[in-house]
């Protein structure tokens, strides 16, 4: 089994996989990069606000 | 959910996830987003392909790689990833066409019962109310948050 199908095996068996940090993702961090649907996602709670949550 | 699911490289803050879906089309990058809406621990999901010229996120392309599972399975590893360093979130999500609404219901409603172990689901109706997610169900958001 090669290394890298090794490591997907392992990330697959588990809850949370193992994560690679990459700082270059930084620059999107907090863009909006799709401002239709935030703007739609705004609209729906300004308007009717967020289900009741049941929290256990 | 234990399914088969990509590698994935996030930053420090666990708010960008970037993975790579390999299949009968080639290798794209994709790209899965939380950002805050700016109410109270709500999280708009933004998830697309990564268009590397313009460094932007395609949300409106089907690509068709033949692997839409384990795409999916993999954004949803992101959000139990999100979800253990930000408990309290709300993670909202909406389809960017009828099409990939329709995806994300599917995704949920074939999982319900394992998502449901740790996570609860709403759905935003037609009608324009939020409810307890009902399979088979037209909705037009979706709401996810840990129990």
């Amino acid at each position: 089994m090669k290394t890298e199908d090794k490591k997907i095996e392992e990330t697959n068996s588990l809850e949370v996989p193992t994560i690679i940090f990459d700082k270059r993702l930084e620059q999107y961090k907090n863009r909006d990069m799709f401002p239709k649907k935030m703007a739609r996602v705004k609209e729906i709670i300004a308007k009717h606000g967020l289900p009741k949550i049941e929290k256990e | 959910m234990n399914k088969p699911k990509y590698l994935y490289t996030s930053e420090d803050d666990l708010l960008v996830f970037q993975f790579t879906s390999i299949g009968t089309k080639g290798q794209i990058k994709k790209m899965v987003t939380y950002l805050y809406t700016g109410t109270e621990n709500v999280y708009n999901l933004g998830f697309g392909d990564l268009n590397e010229e313009t460094n932007e996120i395609d949300d409106l392309s089907v690509t068709n790689n033949g692997d839409s599972e384990k795409v999916l399975a993999t954004v949803a590893s992101t959000i139990l990833t999100f979800t253990k360093k930000y408990p309290n979130a709300l993670i909202v999500a909406t389809g960017s066409t009828a099409v990939r609404t329709r995806l994300y219901r599917m995704g949920i409603s074939n999982n319900l019962q394992e998502i449901q172990i740790n996570f609860s689901v709403y759905g935003f109706t037609e009608q324009g109310e939020w409810e307890k997610f009902v399979v088979g169900k037209n909705y037009e958001a979706f709401l996810i948050t840990k129990k």
